[in-house]
């Protein structure tokens, strides 16, 4: 079909079944089949997998993970990377503690202290990439250390404990029947997911990733946009310190490490390219979701943690070949 | 044809949505230069990574020496003597010059019971194949990274003949050479030729299809148009063969009411390459910035397009002063920018048409900063008619265009905005003679009708001289002369661009 005057062909408006099968073979598709497919041979292995209980408990557990997913998929979009979310994580925590015990701030406003310098933590890595130009991997590999050696430092190897009782409602509390803490991660993937796919920001990181220079040179700003979203990593890792301390009711120096790798996984694992460019924030939930029911079903079916993580590494490559498989096909067409 | 070394037949190749070539045919003799011209996706790029390897066509047949052959990659090509010298250069750059002509294929010797490389033999062959090729004052043992483009084309050349190339591809060979690399590229391949080697030849300049080739095939749209023998020919038939139709009037400009000074800059000052600079631009004129490669053209629009910041001196906007120290800063205030380099300023390749449209309008196509595709797509539709843009949609990626495509999916990125002035750095280079004069007549049309104050730099004079109201020179970071339409000549602009004396400053500016 072509239009008579220009010679062009003319794009029709793809029908409900069409729609249907791009939506299957997107990556996204593709990872939500594999994951019916763990789900469902795990219940198999073990009934204690696929039941309600569990999986709430598993959504509880994913939180933290879940959220600061959501602005490493917005780094790693523009091409960068945090590797300091987990430190930030520490720091938050150990100051959530330290302000209420040893300065005798009131809870809530340690609360917001601690978030506040898990922000301040993000934006000091924002800043020094964008205004000095220090590679994100390295800036964020560099304070991966410094802020867990502060965190450390402030500690004193003490962990601060007894907590009221109203504080652990986030972590270990439940509102209608489900964790709270999920309640948060829902709604944060929901307003981020939509922020990333629909409007002028989401826009902006997708063309920062695809070519920075063609982005500046386009007139958007792409240093404020850059800041803003290692800001709010270092912020997102603050509220998972909350919930963090919130759910395991003490403080420690040492939480959170290496949570960076099991971020950063999920986000890939999700379909986000590491050189930057593609991703969305439903796959990288999606990553977030079959790495911990993995995790859990195979620990229920009586796997040893050794093997478990064999497993994990197994599936994250076979999903990555599927898709790869996939969407190769599917450019050919 | 019985002597014809290479011979393709009823060639189709279909891409989704694009019908590339359509029983196509194209036939080279032993020992000729064959150019093959077309306009940017006419085929040509196609035809020739068909012939490379790197496509397989759907149907039709290849006859190398009067065997039929298929080629299912690059590997089975070049073992088969066929090898192409692409644009975007396929060598090492930390690995020498004798390293990269015998990459893959390195003359070796026993030691120590292990095939070990031979350096000797393999520096003696790099500087015995150079000197086959009157090169002689390469250093076989240099980093490729360390050659200018010139050189390392060289090297490229000497490793396909390393190879035993009995037909040599080369695409645009001469798109990124000085004038100097560019006679020694031509002394080289009549050398080959004589040599009895054969050579596919792709370029967007006439002038070298008439200097150096014996024969040369039309490609159109996908269609065979023709072959000719280049003593046979004219230029205005093969323009005519490429666009299907005389260019009567190749610099369509149209006489255009000169408005108010819409841009003005004032002893602008950003060292080495800005100095100094003052001039003006009205409402419906077009300035064309001449100069040589370095001279500072680029890098005084990009200090006015704020990429490369202003040390000192003013930008005025219709009167006003403003400051520009960020690209998005003159985006607001109503300039825009078509760069020089297409592929890494001026498009997200990996982007569609639609996201590149709107690049620099999401908040016209956007309500709360919700953008609505839908009037993205308006957009789209909107610049594809407006500036024929052959595309399949607003939804294809930009990568899938060809050159002159894509240079207007850049150009209507800025004409979304509606700029009061737009610069334009080589509007037209790498882009085929329709698409070319199509940005042409728009041009005019634009400064013509809407009163657009139009800032254009080229490296080519016709282009300057046939566009321009008025005509600025640069040499070594500032201005050195102007002329009115009427005044300009070739020969005036040509001697100000490299005149050694030091410029005459004082009547620059004076007149604005």
């Amino acid at each position: 079909m072509t239009d008579k005057k220009t010679g062009q062909p003319i794009p029709r408006n793809p029908t409900l079944g069409e729609k249907l099968r791009h939506l299957l073979i997107s990556q996204e598709g593709v990872l939500f089949v594999i994951m019916l497919v763990s789900v469902l041979f795990l219940a198999t292995r073990t009934d204690k997998f696929l039941t309600v209980d569990n999986l709430l408990q598993q959504g509880r557990f994913m939180t933290e993970v879940g959220l600061i997913a959501i602005p490493m998929t917005y780094i790693i979009i523009t091409g960068g990377i945090d590797l300091s979310v987990g430190s930030i994580l520490g720091l938050t925590a150990i100051v959530l503690g330290w302000t209420w015990q040893e300065l005798g701030f009131p809870l809530e406003l340690a609360i917001v202290t601690g978030i506040l310098s898990g922000t301040l933590a993000g934006f000091v890595n924002g800043l020094f990439i964008v205004r000095v130009g220090v590679p994100p991997l390295i800036m964020t590999l560099a304070t991966l250390a410094l802020y867990r050696g502060l965190a450390e430092g402030i500690s004193e190897a003490r962990s601060a404990r007894g907590y009221p009782e109203w504080f652990f409602q986030l972590g270990q509390g439940e509102f209608l029947g489900i964790p709270t803490q999920l309640w948060l991660l829902i709604i944060a993937v929901i307003v981020f997911g939509i922020v990333l796919a629909r409007t002028r920001l989401g826009r902006a990181l997708y063309a920062i990733g695809n070519n920075e220079l063609g982005a500046r040179f386009s007139g958007l700003t792409v240093n404020r946009h850059l800041l803003f979203i290692y800001t709010f990593s270092g912020f997102m890792a603050g509220v998972a310190g909350y919930i963090f301390v919130s759910r395991v009711s003490t403080t420690r120096s040492d939480m959170g490490t290496g949570i960076e790798l099991d971020v950063i996984a999920a986000v890939v694992l999700g379909g986000t390219s590491i050189f930057g460019g593609t991703g969305s924030i439903p796959g990288t939930i999606i990553g977030v979701v079959l790495i911990q029911l993995l995790k859990n079903g195979l620990t229920l079916s009586g796997v040893t943690s050794d093997a478990t993580i064999v497993v994990i590494g197994s599936v994250l490559i076979f999903a990555i070949l599927v898709n790869n498989f996939i969407q190769s096909r599917r450019e050919e067409s | 044809m019985s002597d014809a070394l290479l011979q393709l037949r009823g060639i189709d190749k279909h891409f989704p949505g694009v019908h590339a070539l359509k029983d196509a045919r194209f036939d080279v003799r032993r020992g000729e230069v064959h150019a093959l011209i077309g306009e940017n996706g006419a085929g040509k790029s196609t035809m020739i990574k068909i012939v490379s390897g790197v496509y397989q066509p759907d149907t039709g047949e290849i006859l190398l020496d009067g065997r039929r052959v298929e080629f299912s990659n690059p590997r089975e090509a070049h073992a088969a003597g066929i090898a192409t010298i692409y644009q975007e250069l396929g060598l090492y750059p930390e690995l020498s010059v004798a390293e990269n002509i015998f990459m893959g294929h390195a003359p070796t010797m026993k030691r120590f019971g292990l095939r070990a490389i031979d350096w000797e033999a393999m520096e003696q062959g790099a500087a015995a194949l150079l000197a086959e090729l009157n090169i002689h004052n390469l250093d076989v043992g240099a980093k490729v990274g360390t050659l200018n483009v010139g050189n390392r084309q060289r090297v490229e050349i000497a490793k396909a003949l390393s190879l035993d190339a009995q037909i040599l591809i080369m695409d645009e060979p001469t798109a990124a050479l000085t004038e100097s690399d560019v006679e020694q590229l031509f002394s080289i391949v009549r050398l080959l030729r004589e040599r009895g080697v054969s050579i596919i030849y792709i370029s967007h300049r006439l002038n070298e299809v008439f200097e150096l080739a014996d024969r040369v095939t039309v490609l159109r749209d996908g269609d065979y148009i023709g072959t000719q023998d280049v003593s046979a020919t004219s230029e205005g038939e093969l323009i005519s063969m490429m666009v299907g139709r005389t260019i009567e009037n190749l610099f369509p400009k149209q006489v255009a009411e000169i408005g108010d000074v819409v841009l003005e800059v004032r002893n602008l000052n950003r060292p080495p390459l800005t100095r100094d600079i003052s001039f003006s631009v009205r409402a419906g004129e077009i300035v064309g910035l001449a100069g040589l490669v370095g001279s500072g053209r680029s890098e005084t629009a990009q200090v006015i397009f704020g990429v490369l910041p202003a040390e000192s001196g003013e930008i005025l906007l219709n009167g006003q002063p403003v400051k520009i120290s960020r690209p998005s800063e003159a985006v607001d205030h109503g300039i825009g920018y078509v760069p020089e380099d297409r592929g890494h300023q001026g498009l997200i390749r990996e982007m569609t048409i639609r996201e590149n449209t709107s690049m620099a309008v999401l908040e016209l196509v956007s309500k709360n900063t919700f953008i609505s595709r839908a009037k993205e797509r308006v957009l789209a539709n909107h610049s594809i008619r407006q500036l024929s843009i052959r595309a399949t949609g607003p939804d294809q990626t930009a990568n899938k265009l060809s050159g002159g495509n894509q240079q207007k999916v850049v150009v209507s990125k800025w004409l979304a905005s509606s700029p009061k002035l737009l610069i334009m750095d080589e509007p037209t280079r790498g882009v085929d003679v329709g698409a070319k004069s199509e940005i042409h007549r728009l041009m005019s049309q634009l400064a013509a009708e809407q009163g657009l104050a139009i800032l254009m730099i080229s490296s080519e004079l016709p282009e300057i001289l046939g566009m321009s109201d008025r005509v600025l020179v640069m040499r070594e970071g500032r201005l050195v002369g102007e002329f009115t339409r009427e005044e300009a000549t070739q020969e005036l602009i040509a001697h100000a661009m490299m005149s050694a004396t030091p410029a005459v400053t004082s009547d620059v500016g004076a007149t604005l």
